[in-house]
Parts: C-alpha cells; structure tokens; sequence
C-alpha cells in the first residue's frame, strides 16, 4: 500500500503543480489579453469607483466633476452645465461608456497618464489618489453666447483661436443632458440612451464636427485659394464678364446667379457678390480639377481632422466625381455638387485664411493640471496643414474684409467694437425649393488691428425659410457676429467662482 | 518518542496562521474610511478563539496527533473568513453570510471536538463500515427524495427540513469513504487476483460489482441530481481507495475506461453535461469566444488577470463582479487580491495539508486505518483541486466547493469531521507507537 500512497501524493502534487501553471497563465503571462478583452469591463468598473478629475472652461467654469455618491461606485459624475457642454464633454457612464472628452482623456482623468506614471514611487507610500483635472480651451461665457444666439434653431457654432488651434465655442443644437446617461440609476441611463437614438435628430452628435453639409457659398473662399495659388488669380485679373449663367464645356445644367441676376469681375467683386458665374468658372478655368482637389485637401477635405475628440467626421471634396467633368467641377466650386463639410472644417477654412495660411490643430484640451495645480500635460499648438502661401493668405484676408465693409457679410461686425478688423464669407445652401428652404452659413475672423486675427468662426443655421444669397447674411451673420465680439472681449469672471 | 512536542508547533503554526489571518482582516477592511474595523469582536472570536478552542482539545483528546493539520485547517479557513466578510461587505445589500459563516465555524469547531470526543479509537470504526455504506447512500441520494429535496442553482444536492438547508452529500463521502476503507481491507485479498486477458491482466470480472457499483450511483449523482463535482469525487474516491487496497493498477485502467464510457454517453445524453463542457472548451483558452456574453467563467478570468503577481491588495480588487463569487469561486477572489502568491499560499497550505494527511496514512499501524486515512485524503486534496482547476479552466467547471474557504456550512462541518478523524487516526497511531517502543523496553528489562 505504501507505494500507492506514494504515487497518490505524487499524482496531486502533478495536479496542483497544473493549477499553479493554469493559475500563472492567467495572472501573469495571459493577463494583458484578458484585461483587453472587450467584454471586460473592469478597468471601467475601477475608474467609475475612483476619484476623477474635473473639466473645466478656460474661464474657469465647471463642466464636469465627480461627487460622492451613497453607492457601490462611492462616485457619481455630473455635468453642473447640462447640455451646454454635452458634445465636448461628453459622458462617462457605467454601461454606456464613455465619449468626449470622457472618452478622449479618461487615462489623465482617472490619474493614470504618462506624466503620473514618474510619480508612482511616491503613491506607494502616500496615500493620496492622483487625479487629473482638465482645462479646456472653451470659453463658458462665448460657449453661452453660442447657444443664446442660435436660439432654438438647429444649428451649429464653432469659434476657434486661428494661431493655436484652440477650439473656443463649440455648440450645436440639438444637444442633450449627459446628467442622464450617467446616472447610476442603470435602467433610467438606458430609457434615456435608447430615447436618444431613437430621436432622428440625433442630440447626442454634435453637428458641428460630425455631420456635414453643403457649405454653399462660403466654399468660394477655398475655390479663391486655388485660384490664387494654382490659377494665377491675382487682385485684378482675370475680371470675369459679368453674366447670369456660365456653362461649362460638356453636357450639363449651367450656373445662375441667386434670384437669376448678372454678376462679374475682379477677386474682390466678385466674392463681395458671391458670384455664382464667376467663381465657377474660377474653378474650371484657371483652378481646374487638379488644383481645386489639391486645395480642398490641403485645407482639411477628404482627411480626417485631428481633434482631440472622439469620431471626427470627414468633410468632402468629391475628386473622382469633377475630375475631367468640368459642369460637374463648376457646381463643385461655389459649394454645390457633392461637396461636403463639417461647420468645423469650415471655421478651419476661415482660420487658415487668417492664420497666414496654416491650418493649426484643432484641440479643446488646454492642459492638464494634477491635484495639486501643477501641469501635467500642456497641448503643443502644431500645423495640421497647410493650404496656401503667407501672401495669398494676406489677400485673401483682405478680400473677405471688403465682404464685411462692402459685400454681403456687413452684419458681421455689428457686435465687434473697437480698433477690431473682420472678415467673412456667408453661404446659402439650398436644400429644398417648395417651400424654398436653405441653410445659412457664414465663416469669418476677427481680431486687433495688424495682428494675425484671435478668433475664426463658423455658424451654420440649418433649414432657414427662403433661399437667396441674402439668407446666410442675414440669419447667420449676427449669431457670428456675437460670438466673435465675446471670443475678443476678455474672459468674464466666473459666476460664483 | 516524544510524540507530545507536536502541541508546541501547532500551538506556533496557529499563533503564525490568526496573525496572518488578523492582519488580512485589518487590511480588507482599512480602504474603509473607519479607522478601527467594526466588527473586529467577532473576528477574533472566530479566528483566534476557535482554533485555539480546537487547539486545547486537541491537546487532551488527541495529544499525541499530527500538528500540521489543524494550524492549515485554521489558516485557511480564517482566510476564507476574511474573504466572506470582504466580499459581503462589498455588495449593495450585505446578506448576512458573513455572520452565518462564522456561526458556521463554531458548529464545525464543536463538530470537530465532538467527533474526537466520540471516536477515541480510529480502529472500532471499521465495525460500522456496512452501517456506514447504506448512511452514505442513503444520504448521496437524499436529494432524490420528493418531500425534503431541494434544486437550487440547477442542482438537485440539497435537503431542507424546515428553514435548514444542508448539502448530506458533504457527509455521504466521509460515510462512503469509511465504508470503502473496511470494505476493501475485508475483500482486498480476493479482489487483488488477477486474471490474464492475452497480454494484460485484469481483475477478474466476478470481483468487478463493487466497482460497477460505484459506477452506477456516480452516474445516478451526475444525471439525476446533476452534480458533476460530487459524482467525479465520489468516482476518484472510490477508484484511489480500491487501487490502493488492492495494489493493482489495472482497476485504474478498469476504472478510467468506465470513467470515459460514463462520460461520452452522459455527454451526449445530457443537456447539463453538454453545457458544461462547451462552457470549457478546453484548459488552453481562458475565456469563451469574443462574440459571446462574458460567462460567469469568463468573468472569473478577467477577475485574475487583475491580480498579477501581488494581487490588487485586500478589499481593492471588484471580485463582486463574478456572480456568487463567496462559494465557489472564491479562489478567483482570492487570486485578484492576493495575486500569483496569495493563489500559489494557498495551493502550497492544501498540498501540505495532503502531504500531512498522506504521512498520517503511511504511518498509520492497521490496513484499515491507513485506507481510511488515504480516503480522507483523498477526499480533501482532490475536492479542493476539482473546484479550483474549475474556476481557472483546468478543467470543465463543477460546483463543489473549496474546502475550508468557500461560504458553506455543510462543506465545513463535513470538513472539520474529517479534520477529526485523521488527526484521531495519528494519534492512535503515535499512542500504539509508544505503547510498543513501552512494551519492547519492558521486555528487555524483563529478560
């Protein structure tokens, strides 16, 4: 018997020795495969029960903390502005996930970024959780005048700082409460989620950086970079004729002028009139097919726009459809056609214009600050690209200022006092003809005199009543014109703060 | 020899073991903002008076017995008892189990002196095997019964008289195992011949209805109370001990090819066993296809893999995330806190426990106490491994429960009993060691 008894304790021994190997597998060499599998939600499950830092506008305003709550997660995350600041934030729920800048800077937030990492020795015998609180380049007060101006038209308002890609405002309309998708109570989360997608208006994406439209007229300021820059478009030549229709070579409707007039002549004339006849044949004739697409992209069309905020949608330049069809290229260059963009794209058109031709990378992320005030993280403004030279830059700026003093765009300096230069593209974008309907755009900069200009700015105003050349002007503009006023008066102290 | 020093190292092992065992509780319970831990009363009562309680009488009851054993017993189950407490603390509504468990390991410690009060010689047992075979049946099927059986979580394994619920397989096994051990020390003789079938010999078929016996009731416990753990247990059992009584490899052989048989046929006939095996699917992956809802397996898994080398620390980890994680997969809790060393501490305490009980068995003077001893082994080393290469994919998951640490009351008064019976088995052992080393002087002295 013995023998047996011996060989028994050798045999469990072998069986434990598998479990220890099994159990090595599990917790060491097959650890990070578990932990990445999609359906493991515990890294949520321990960011939701930890501390997590605040966002904040750069004016200081709260937009996102956590609170302690009286349940398993010891944390609840709120959002003391609503809706207000619903697409930049985002949400950061237990079962829905996470979005925004929720989404974008979770690791910082929960305090496990790259620069906390050097700190971790210290944690060891600290006790003290390290969180990370991020300020946003957003301004509550411009964020507010946004929204107050837009009403309760659907819409979108972008602003951005030309010389550092700073995102300033950036609001759209609908949008939604994210207090509602992160409340731990998880059936009223999901009732609410499920509201939400169900609603075709979609609130919970933010229109402006994630749908797209026809940008209309306001696209001409892209087909006068390419004629400048690829064309030979000079301040004077070529004066286009003055016409009511232009037709291309080839098979194809031609191009009118809004309400059926005639129009024609130098640069400046011409995008002051938002001629129809003459910036299509800008495009076909001296841009052509090649330069117009190599411009489109050069701003940012067909790419995808570096953003620090999750799912950025591209705008688009249709290349396969106006290459060798020049009716269908001429429709392209005055906004028709397929081409398609994002109020953000084109806020980016209006701050390259003003930005001596660079397109810097947009960001909402200012910086992040640990628990105790000190930066952890600082975003680096860098060019995402760029369209065109320092000197068409500086003509086209002036040409979209002589819209503003003389064109169709002289609302926008309604609300901008002082020694302050504007300039500004509106659009119309017709969308439907019985009733006429449009949408109403406008792009534009501001800023002091001499200087590259402080703010750029996009409004698109969707599904106005009446179409014609006027409508951008005169329904967008004034929002514009206000958000550019508040992103150049200095920051409003914050209410209770 | 002096057999009585064996008080003093279990005396420090247990002093060692509730150190640990206390500290584990303080730190589960620190991450709380209480700087002193609430229920820190019971704690000690439970972890530091019971085995000391246990300690005493095994000091009078059983003097001379191994010391290993109680201290490992004690660790273990102080360990579970943090845990129980931890995990209960964590969820949304406390259900109280921790207060049961320790309610529970008074009624084992009791069962444990009781049963060394009542057995003063390991060796009388064996007039009870018959006796103890039909108890043991009697209470494997149980369940089956119409008025007292109750199913819960899908398994047929539990009686309820009035608000008691108790799993009676927990002590069918010690009956059985008993009832093996004198069964086949009367038989073993008889049922060691062999006969040659061309190149191998195989146990003669006339002595092969014990076996098949055995066969049938695991399989009647696999299908019809749906208990794959007890019915693998049982079937091992019963395999080691005729193995080892008879000294013939050839009932492993016998018994494996039964084994499979019973388990091709239960795997094609039973949806239960079926599931099972898909939700395995095998030792080399450790959690079921992506496209799928993550399994209580599957949750298990990412559980450990939280763990690493040192575990997430003691009440920082979210094991609550495995669904009644307190039974029988504890030992994932185990391994997300504790991490690789915490789950190799506690392999390491069964395998000496195991090491103990197999020495006992070695030393121990009669055949019927040494495949006793073996059985009781058996019993525990080979639960314990069922449940934990369950819960890490080793092997297809049964429910049984992790001796000495899961949530369980049945499971630990069943344990604490065979606790009581090896250690009642060394003592005995020892005592007649010093009876015969007596004898031998006196003679000399005499001659």
């Amino acid at each position: 018997m013995s023998k047996q008894i011996r060989n028994l304790g050798v045999f469990l021994a072998c069986c434990y020795a598998a479990l220890f190997l099994q159990v090595n597998r599990l917790t060491i060499f097959q650890a990070d495969e578990l932990q990445d599998d999609p359906r493991n939600n515990r890294q949520v499950v321990r960011d939701f029960s930890r501390p997590r830092g605040t966002i904040e506008t750069a004016d200081g305003v709260v937009v996102a903390e956590s609170v302690d709550s009286q349940d398993q997660f010891k944390f609840q995350r709120t959002y003391p502005t609503g809706d207000l600041f619903a697409h930049v934030t985002g949400f950061f729920a237990f079962q829905l996930g996470s979005t925004g800048v929720e989404r974008e800077y979770n690791s910082e937030l929960a305090g496990r970024g790259l620069g906390f990492d050097l700190q971790e020795l210290d944690d060891l015998f600290v006790d003290r959780e390290r969180v990370g609180n991020v300020t946003l380049s957003l301004r509550n007060d411009v964020q507010q005048i946004a929204r107050d101006q837009l009403g309760q038209r659907e819409g979108s308002v972008v602003a951005v700082d030309p010389r550092n890609g700073e995102i300033i405002a950036l609001w759209s309309l609908p949008s939604y409460d994210p207090n509602l998708l992160a409340t731990h109570d998880f059936p009223a989360a999901e009732a609410a989620s499920e509201a939400l997608n169900a609603d075709p208006e979609e609130p919970t994406r933010s229109r402006a950086y994630r749908e797209r439209e026809f940008p209309g007229s306001t696209f001409k300021v892209v087909t006068a970079t390419a004629g400048v820059e690829r064309g030979g478009v000079t301040e004077d030549s070529p004066d286009y004729p003055v016409q009511s229709e232009y037709q291309a070579a080839g098979i194809g409707t031609p191009i009118g002028n809004f309400g059926g007039g005639s129009c024609g002549g130098t640069l400046f004339v011409i995008l002051q009139n938002s001629c129809n006849t003459a910036f299509a044949q800008m495009g076909v004739e001296q841009a052509q097919a090649p330069g117009m697409t190599a411009t489109a992209e050069a701003y940012g069309f067909n790419q995808e726009v570096p953003i620090d905020l999750p799912d950025p949608v591209r705008s688009r330049w249709p290349t396969e459809v106006v290459t060798d069809n020049p009716p269908f290229l001429a429709q392209a260059s005055i906004g028709q056609n397929e081409v398609q963009s994002t109020p953000l794209q084109m806020a980016l058109v209006a701050a390259a214009v003003a930005n001596d031709g660079k397109v810097m990378r947009p960001h909402v992320m200012r910086e992040i600050l640990d628990d105790q005030g000190d930066v952890v993280e600082r975003y680096e403004p860098s060019t995402w690209t760029t369209p065109m030279s320092e000197e068409t830059s500086r003509l086209l700026r002036e040409a979209m200022v002589s819209v503003v003093t003389d064109g169709t765009a002289q609302r926008l300096d309604d609300e901008v006092e002082g020694d302050v230069v504007v300039g500004g593209k509106t659009g119309t974008a017709q969308i439907g003809s019985d009733p006429p309907r449009s949408h109403a755009w406008i792009i534009g900069f501001a800023g002091p005199e001499g200087e590259v200009p402080h703010v750029a700015v996009a409004v698109l105003v969707e599904g106005q009543e009446g179409a014609s050349e006027q409508t951008g002007g005169r329904v967008a503009a004034p929002i514009a014109s206000a958000v550019l006023a508040a992103a150049l008066a200095p920051p409003a102290a914050p209410a209770g703060g | 020899m002096n057999f009585a020093a064996r008080r003093t190292t279990e005396l420090g092992l247990l002093v060692l073991g509730t150190m640990f065992v206390v500290g584990a509780y303080l730190l589960a319970t620190l991450p709380d903002d209480s700087p002193i831990p609430t229920a820190v009363g019971p704690l000690l009562a439970v972890t530091v008076g019971l085995p000391l309680i246990m300690h005493l009488a095994v000091r009078r009851l059983a003097p001379q017995a191994d010391g290993m054993l109680l201290p490992l017993a004690a660790l273990l189950n102080g360990l579970g008892y943090v845990f129980i407490v931890r995990l209960d603390e964590a969820k949304a509504s406390p259900s109280g189990l921790a207060g049961l468990q320790s309610l529970w390991m008074i009624l084992g410690a009791g069962a444990f002196i009781a049963t060394l009060i009542v057995v003063r010689d390991a060796r009388r047992l064996e007039r009870y095997r018959y006796t103890a075979g039909f108890v043991g049946l009697v209470l494997l099927l149980m369940p089956l019964l119409p008025v007292v059986g109750r199913t819960i979580n899908g398994s047929r394994i539990w009686v309820s008289f009035g608000p008691i619920n108790f799993q009676p397989g927990e002590f069918a096994k010690l009956a059985l195992a008993l009832f093996f051990a004198g069964y086949l020390v009367e038989k073993r003789e008889l049922l060691a011949i062999n006969r040659a079938f061309g190149p191998i010999a195989l146990p003669d078929p006339k002595h092969l209805g014990p076996v098949l016996i055995a066969w049938g009731v695991a399989l009647v416990v696999m299908v019809m109370e749906r208990d794959l753990g007890s019915s693998l247990l049982f079937f091992t059992l019963f395999l080691v001990m005729i193995w080892v009584a008879t000294e013939r490899a050839s009932y492993l052989l016998v018994g494996i090819l039964l084994f499979a048989g019973g388990a091709y046929l239960a795997f094609n006939a039973f949806s239960h066993v079926q599931e099972r095996m898909e939700l395995w699917g095998g030792f080399w992956d450790l959690v079921g296809p992506v496209a799928q809802r993550p399994t209580q397996l599957d949750l298990a898994a990412f559980s450990m893999a939280d763990g690493g080398t040192a575990g997430q620390g003691l009440g920082l980890g979210s094991p609550t995330s495995i669904p009644v994680v307190e039974s029988d997969f504890i030992y994932a809790a185990i391994t997300e806190e504790l991490g690789l060393l915490g789950a190799a501490a506690v392999l390491v305490a069964f395998l000496l426990m195991i090491g103990a009980g197999l020495r006992i068995a070695q030393q121990a003077a009669t055949a019927f106490e040494r495949l006793f001893a073996t059985g009781l082994t058996t019993l525990l080393g080979f639960q314990a491994f069922i449940i934990m290469a369950g819960v890490v994919r080793l092997l297809p998951l049964t429910g049984v429960t992790l001796p000495f640490i899961s949530y369980g009351g049945s499971s630990l008064l069943a344990n604490y009993v065979l606790l009581a019976l090896l250690l009642r088995i060394s003592d005995d052992t020892a005592t007649r060691a010093n009876e015969r080393i007596a004898a031998h002087q006196m003679t000399e002295v005499v001659g």
